[in-house]
């Protein structure tokens, strides 16, 4: 309401100097000069955009192409291309560290993590989309204020726990803990998509006696697709990324996942940054690629879920 | 008998029978949501209870034997502590550089993007990828770019002779907050950005349309109608973003350690290092309760405008 009078406000403060600027218009502006007009604002848009993207990528550019510089170049060369590009960090660190061990880690407790929290998530979004049951609201705060605590104050206590279970320094751990974290929003986001199928085929499969289960099967999750892939993709994100769980959890190197063995290579190869850039982009080259196939999807789903909260 | 029978029908069977429809309707939804409830209860909301009584005891790894309740003394020790002052400050500093300046930063590059034009999703893609990086593998790689020895912005400021010698961006206090308001800024805003493009495309094209036949400027436009109208949604966006940033660990873990003298450590930062290295678990607990605390302030502040855009319907 008050949004709406703001605006008519304006539109009557507006339409006066609207003559003014009808009348200045004629009076300077021709069809050229409008053209080039436009012209200047979309070359402006595009070198605005690109110093922001550059500002976005560079880092991962500067780091993927150091990756590939012998050492003596890496100190001082300021090209992005190298100029003698070699293979040999990569081989250093697939030889040297428990890289493949790490890898198979991130993505096990990653492809868990996303299953889980799509199975679960949608039974929580498909029950808060469709009862209202008591304590809705209470539940449905309770997942979004687990996003807020300190994974500090958590992690004291959890470790504790996961200790007194033979939990601790296992994948079992982070995927549990992973697992909580991404159903933090995959409920929310699965009830979002749940709410937009509309419930009359669902009430015609209840008369032909099919459960509620059933239902959710084969009705419902085949049409939330682009909801369970963004769901996917931020679980997948989540546990794929999540350092301070495991840097507290995890202290055998055999269960390390790659974000661990990225920070242990820090001290493990101290300067030489080849190695550790080397790694770094083997690490991030999964999520790049899970990235630009669902990027549009993704978008999609970031944008609902900002949307909706 | 047959009275009391009457009489039992007109009271409590009827409301056992109203409260046996309503489970039998609901029972379903109380199966769904219970694996979810499980794991919440079990990994977030007991360690948090049992987290709560740690924070009023004193307890070090280092004197275990010496464990007891003290009250409220780890409270007055932090109130005294200078410490957590300058944690506190560093905190505030870091929540509103970083969350203050990739606001106008997704800002921009969500107007920018409000429009259909050739390349507008390459643009958009990789304005995304910090948001998909490992944060280790980026914090890492920038780390390495501000470094004072063969850092890239070093070499490209000495090669433009702008400065003569390398700039230790890490090593000064002043420096350090400012490469980690920077590092922070380019991982946060193309959240921002999506966040401002979402609400952009609720907008219906009508109003600024017809803004713009009324002869308001583009400035205008978005002063009076476009800006008024994402409001709601991206300062939704910001108060969550600034709980995230305030909980941030790794950000400053990673690219100064905290360091130079103490100069980034942020409260949560300031209680891993109290609870995990000085080994003062009660301690430690306390200032995460102390910045917990603080959050709530805020989270209760997302949950009602949550409410208000009615997410519950």
């Amino acid at each position: 309401m008050s949004k709406d009078i703001a605006i008519d406000k304006q539109r009557t403060g507006l339409s006066r100097s609207s003559q003014q600027m009808a009348q200045d218009r004629a009076r300077s502006a021709t069809g050229a000069q409008r053209r080039l007009w436009a012209r200047a604002e979309s070359a402006g848009r595009h070198l605005a955009l690109c110093l922001i993207a550059l500002f976005a990528i560079g880092p991962l550019l500067w780091a993927i192409s150091s990756a590939f510089k012998p050492d003596s170049e890496i100190m001082t060369g300021l090209s992005i291309i190298p100029s003698r590009p070699t293979l040999e960090h990569f081989s250093i660190v697939l030889r040297d560290s428990q890289f493949g061990t790490w890898f198979k880690n991130s993505m096990l407790v990653a492809v868990g993590t996303t299953v889980l929290a799509i199975a679960i998530g949608s039974f929580g979004g498909y029950a808060m989309s469709r009862w209202k049951f008591r304590g809705r609201g209470l539940y449905g705060n309770a997942l979004l204020v687990v996003q807020m605590f300190p994974g500090v104050m958590l992690a004291i206590p959890l470790y504790l726990l996961l200790t007194r279970y033979h939990l601790i320094d296992t994948l079992w751990a982070l995927l549990v803990t992973y697992l909580t974290f991404a159903l933090a929003f995959s409920v929310w986001m699965l009830k979002g998509y749940f709410d937009g199928i509309p419930r009359e085929m669902e009430e015609a499969a209840l008369i032909d006696g099919a459960g509620r289960l059933r239902i959710l099967w084969s009705i419902i999750l085949p049409l939330a697709r682009p909801g369970i892939v963004s769901v996917a993709v931020f679980a997948f994100l989540l546990s794929w990324n999540e350092f301070f769980f495991a840097y507290v959890f995890i202290a055998s190197n055999n269960n390390f996942t790659l974000s661990l063995g990225m920070y242990s290579f820090i001290q493990q190869f101290s300067t030489q940054w080849g190695n550790i850039m080397a790694a770094g982009t083997l690490a991030t080259l999964p999520v790049l690629v899970f990235f630009f196939l669902l990027q549009r999807a993704l978008t999609r789903g970031m944008m609902a879920g900002a949307t909706k909260g | 008998m047959q009275d009391t029978m009457g009489n039992r029908t007109m009271s409590s069977p009827g409301k056992q029978r109203r409260r046996k429809s309503y489970l039998r309707r609901n029972t379903m939804a109380y199966w769904l949501i219970l694996p979810s409830l499980l794991f919440l209860l079990a990994i977030v909301f007991y360690p948090l209870a049992t987290g709560l009584a740690e924070g009023f005891r004193y307890h070090s790894r280092v004197q275990p034997w010496l464990t007891r309740f003290n009250g409220l003394e780890n409270y007055v020790t932090a109130f005294h502590d200078h410490q957590v002052w300058l944690a506190l400050r560093t905190s505030i500093v870091m929540v509103v550089g970083i969350v203050g300046l990739s606001y106008l930063l997704g800002l921009a590059s969500g107007l920018l993007l409000n429009k259909s034009f050739r390349l507008r999703g390459v643009y958009r893609a990789l304005i995304l990828v910090p948001w998909v990086v490992p944060p280790v593998v980026s914090y890492i790689s920038w780390q390495w770019m501000l470094n004072d020895q063969s850092g890239l912005i070093d070499l490209v400021l000495m090669k433009m002779h702008l400065v003569d010698s390398p700039v230790l961006w890490l090593s000064r206090p002043g420096l350090a907050m400012l490469s980690i308001v920077v590092v922070g800024v380019w991982s946060r805003f193309p959240f921002m950005m999506i966040t401002v493009l979402a609400a952009l495309s609720s907008i219906p094209d009508e109003l600024s349309e017809s803004a713009a036949l009324d002869g308001a400027s583009r400035f205008q436009t978005f002063r009076y109608i476009t800006f008024p109208l994402i409001l709601p949604v991206t300062v939704v966006a910001t108060l969550l973003q600034a709980i995230w940033t305030f909980n941030d660990f790794g950000l400053p873990f990673i690219l100064t350690g905290g360091g130079p003298a103490n100069s980034t450590t942020p409260l949560i930062l300031l209680s891993y290092k109290e609870a995990f290295q000085r080994f003062n678990i009660g301690y430690g607990t306390s200032l995460a309760i102390i910045s917990m605390t603080l959050m709530l302030f805020l989270g209760a502040l997302y949950l009602r405008m949550q409410k208000r855009q009615g997410v519950y319907e």
